[in-house]
């Protein structure tokens, strides 16, 4: 199944048609329902861009003014300086990259273990592991906000990753992963002599770059995009990642909507970018964790 | 059924060219050629899953190109059978049934007479995912025989299958075919299928027709060196030669007859005619080099002092079919009685009818009388 | 025969030390592997697990240790009307958000599943909201539902129709929250079931079209059984996150109006951390999980007897 499925996974992904060899209709009725669909569906991020090259009295005016007079880009710095966006930027940055490394590197070490070796109470952890997977994030929310205060971590980015530096997604993911690499090659290394941490870094995981990836994207996007959290432990405004920031400068400029919208158009951009450079891994790391499960 | 049918899929795949060919009521017809030959194109097109770039195709009298293939009357086998995972035997073959709003009574009674006919009855409840490969190629079958439809279309049906089931499941196939006398397109790759099944066979390459006809007088007659060398196996020697005056050389191959072109000529020489030399044959040495006992032959490989043209259907044959001289390679099979068992390493003579010999023009691979 | 006497003569075979056999041992490897995952889980997971059922049993106000008070805290909940009135709301939202959304996204993703000019634009267009932030979705459509000066009420306007209150109409407010969610959502459902879709054998479409079916009867003879899977596991997932709403509410009514779009976790989020009740917010937490469990449990239940699993 899982060979069947990442062809298919890869067919869509494409972002091409698919291979049905089907007439081309000049102008099919399919184009009526598409159409209004993906205006409907982009007109919010188009609003928002336009809203933000706006005066602050155009913005707030009655009819809506959709063609602004002229495109107000100081608009946009006036309110990277208004809010620390450098801080939100790089925290946000720092948050997402350090929980991605943290993630692929731990669940690939205890993904491995879970799918080649054999150690006492190993399927006992497992399913201990995986059985937090059940419990949503409120449950944990107010004791892990306690732990942290006692390490003394509130109000840092530190607070920020602790808790996500891990996730049982990651090793139930890797380890399903591992366990349809074919074994011999990692015998074939052990009879060679290579050491078990050897085998995991010189040949498996050179030939996970696809599962990596994924779950690298799924960590990143989810923590990129982390609002409860960062909500409850961070006070201080230059530590805020980049969602929180967004909502404190909505927060502060509440008449001004046009700076609030550029806000929003630039703490959105790095991921659209993202999204629309790398499109492919994208919408396979999302397709995979349907199929999945 | 097929008017001059062509094919040509966007990218510019000529599939199907020019494609003619008449289909008699209740015949069993096969299609057969090696891979990307065009004959699962051709029959996708009878069955409405292609549509043809030009020409007609007709069922019957009607013209069947705008018609979709659900309102054709056919029903088709797949390759890898496509039963319905989700829904039991039962209701696998119910399927098309339910699909024409046939009352329950009816649909039950059909579908039982279908199960016996191919004694699927123990398996009414179970999954496609539960039966083995011979029960879902049955079900497969049972779906289409449950339409009784006018055109019945296989897509090599048994490839999918084990050696040993194959044989049972093409007896078997002959066998309903008796029984029921539906028309019958059947695309095979496998020659033996369409020899010991067709009632015609249409030999095809590269999108056109080489050869109609019935198993026999493929086999007796080919008409061009790609139907030689594609019917029998092991595969027709087929050499290199120049004529003059009557006379036929080909290496130390010399054979006599009249009325031969001067010039670049192929010869053809089937595996089971060659013998060990007698006086008076046109004969050729042959050096040895692996013997296969089968029990009741041997299948003898070895070369020939001869240059060799591979025309099989697995090499490229150009348009025209013009074989392609494969000078490097001499090698050559003979099929010999066990008593005359060569040791091997030993050159040998080996010696042929002179009227079993065939011979092509070596530009088109026409056969020349 | 003599070959093997030679090898073990060869050979210095001594008995490795009890300390290299730990070492090497399987056993120790594997722990060492797990070792940092397990830590950071158990520290971060399971112990908040269980800290939080004692939470529950306490009153605590995150600044000082708190004390036990037993069943209090679930007494009081089972008696509060605004608890009550947040299961309300989240539920209303969950069972409008799931079949808009599931059934949206099949629909859109059968749209979206054929060869049409242009069909990776309309596919990207259909993806992108996704990689918006809840908080960006919020603020947006804060502003396209704008009583006054938003697109959406002066469309309404330009079409004779009345204005709304939308985010500020008790009556209408969680409904478009669920709009709104929806629209960030889709993009997921829809590559989930286009995954799902082109997961389908073409020869079996082709062989239900040669059995006589029409394009529909197709659909629903063939594909959607075949969609099972993906269905159930989109719905499993879309309930399981709807009944976790909360950052578009923070974001655009922070509860209001009138507490008309106070989901659970918004409920949680305002006692335990705007007023310092830890202990009730930890209760609450804890019925949420049981709630989700139970839904979850018997969605699958459902599923299980009428999903067919192919392979």
């Amino acid at each position: 199944m899982a060979s069947t499925s990442t062809a298919t996974v890869d067919r869509l992904v494409r972002l091409d048609a698919p291979e049905e060899p089907r007439r081309r209709l000049p102008l099919s009725p399919w184009h009526l329902f598409l159409g209004p669909v993906a205006v409907i569906m982009l007109l919010p991020l188009i609003w928002m861009v336009i809203l933000s090259l706006e005066t602050s009295s155009e913005a707030q005016s009655f009819p809506p003014v959709v063609l602004p007079t002229g495109l107000h880009f100081h608009n946009y710095v006036t309110t990277w300086n208004s809010e620390p966006f450098g801080n939100f930027f790089l925290n946000s940055a720092i948050y997402s990259l350090t929980t991605v490394a943290g993630n692929l590197l731990f669940c690939s070490l205890a993904g491995y273990a879970f799918a080649r070796l054999k150690f006492w109470g190993r399927d006992v952890l497992f399913i201990v592991l995986l059985a937090t997977l059940m419990v949503p994030f409120q449950v944990l929310l107010i004791p892990t906000f306690l732990i942290v205060k006692h390490l003394g971590l509130v109000d840092s980015v530190g607070g920020l990753i602790m808790p996500n530096l891990c996730s049982a997604f990651g090793i139930f993911m890797l380890r399903q992963f591992f366990r349809t690499l074919p074994i011999e090659l990692e015998e074939a290394a052990r009879i060679d002599g290579t050491s078990r941490l050897g085998i995991l870094f010189k040949i498996v995981l050179p030939l996970s770059l696809p599962a990596l990836a994924t779950l690298g994207i799924i960590q990143f996007m989810w923590s990129w995009n982390d609002f409860l959290w960062p909500l409850i432990i961070i006070d201080t405004a230059s530590h805020d990642p980049l969602q929180l920031g967004l909502s404190a400068l909505q927060g502060a400029h509440r008449s001004h909507w046009n700076l609030v919208m550029a806000g929003t158009v630039m703490s959105q951009i790095p991921m659209i970018v993202a999204f629309l450079i790398a499109q492919r891994w994208f919408i396979r790391s999302i397709a995979f964790t349907g199929i999945k499960q | 059924m097929f008017d001059d049918v062509t094919k040509v899929f966007p990218g510019g795949t000529v599939a199907v060219d020019g494609l003619s060919l008449e289909i008699e009521d209740g015949e069993f017809m096969i299609l057969v050629g090696s891979s990307g030959c065009g004959k699962t194109t051709a029959l996708r097109m009878v069955a409405g899953l292609e549509k043809p770039t030009k020409g007609t195709i007709r069922i019957g009298e009607r013209i069947v190109n705008q018609l979709s293939a659900r309102d054709r009357d056919v029903a088709m086998v797949f390759q890898n059978y496509a039963l319905y995972p989700h829904m039991t035997v039962y209701r696998n073959l119910a399927y098309p049934l339910r699909q024409q709003r046939l009352p329950k009574d009816v649909v039950r009674h059909r579908v039982q007479e279908v199960a016996e006919m191919l004694s699927l009855e123990p398996l009414m409840n179970r999954r496609p995912a539960q039966l083995s490969g011979g029960q879902r190629q049955r079900v497969a079958m049972g779906r289409a025989l449950v339409r009784e439809p006018a055109v019945f279309l296989l897509d090599e049906p048994l490839s999918n299958l084990d050696a040993r089931l194959r044989v049972q499941m093409r007896a078997g196939l002959k066998r309903l075919h008796g029984r029921l006398g539906v028309t019958t397109l059947y695309v095979t790759h496998d020659q033996v299928e369409a020899m010991t099944l067709g009632d015609r066979i249409a030999v095809l390459s590269e999108g056109r027709l080489q050869q109609l006809g019935p198993p026999q007088e493929l086999y007796d007659r080919p008409a061009n060196v790609f139907v030689a060398g594609f019917i029998g196996s092991p595969p027709m020697n087929l050499l290199r030669a120049s004529a003059r005056d009557g006379r036929v050389s080909a290496g130390d191959f010399l054979l006599e007859r009249a009325g031969l072109p001067d010039g670049a000529l192929i010869v053809g020489l089937r595996p089971e005619a060659l013998r060990p030399a007698v006086d008076g044959m046109p004969s050729i040495d042959f050096r040895v080099d692996v013997v296969e006992p089968l029990g009741d032959e041997l299948i003898v490989h070895g070369s020939l002092a001869a240059e060799l043209i591979a025309a099989s259907s697995d090499s490229d044959v150009a348009e025209g079919a013009l074989p392609v001289a494969n000078g490097t390679s001499v090698e050559a099979v003979a099929r010999l009685a066990p008593r005359d068992r060569p040791a091997e390493g030993s050159v040998i003579r080996l010696g042929i009818e002179p009227e079993n010999v065939y011979v092509f023009d070596a530009k088109t691979g026409v056969a020349i009388r | 025969m003599t070959a093997r006497a030679e090898v073990t003569r060869g050979v210095d075979y001594r008995r490795p030390s009890l300390w290299q056999r730990i070492i090497a041992s399987e056993h120790l490897a594997g722990w060492a592997f797990v070792a940092p995952a397990v830590i950071l889980i158990a520290v971060f997971a399971l112990i908040p697990i269980g800290w939080s059922l004692l939470l529950s049993f306490q009153a605590n106000n995150l600044l000082a240790p708190g004390h036990y008070i037993g069943l209090a805290n679930y007494k009081a909940l089972s008696k509060d009307p605004q608890f009550r009135a947040a299961i309300g709301h989240t539920i209303v939202y969950t069972v409008i958000f799931v079949p808009v959304s599931v059934l949206g996204a099949l629909g859109l993703a059968v749209a979206l599943n054929r060869k049409l000019r242009g069909i990776r634009f309309y596919r990207l267009a259909v993806f992108i909201p996704l990689v918006t932030s809840t908080v960006a979705t919020g603020i947006v459509f804060l502003w396209l539902l704008d009583p006054t000066f938003g697109l959406v009420n002066y469309a309404l306007h330009a079409l004779g129709l009345p204005q709304q209150g939308f985010l500020q109409n008790p009556n209408q407010a969680l409904y478009c929250i669920v709009v709104m969610t929806v629209w960030g959502w889709l993009g997921f459902d829809v590559i989930v079931y286009l995954a799902a879709l082109q997961g389908i054998p073409q020869d079996l479409l082709e062989a239900s079209e040669i059995d006589g079916a029409s394009k529909w009867a197709t659909f629903r003879s063939v594909v959607l059984p075949l969609l099972g899977p993906a269905t159930l596991f989109l719905v499993v997932w879309s309930t399981i996150n709807a009944l976790q709403l909360f950052d578009e509410i923070y974001v655009t009514t922070r509860g209001g109006p009138l507490g008309a779009t106070t989901v659970l976790v918004f409920y949680l989020y305002q006692q335990a951390f705007q007023f310092f009740n830890a202990g009730y917010g930890a209760a609450i937490a804890y019925v949420l999980f049981v709630g989700i469990l139970i839904i979850t449990l018997f969605q699958l239940w459902v599923g299980r007897k009428r999903v067919y699993y192919t392979s």
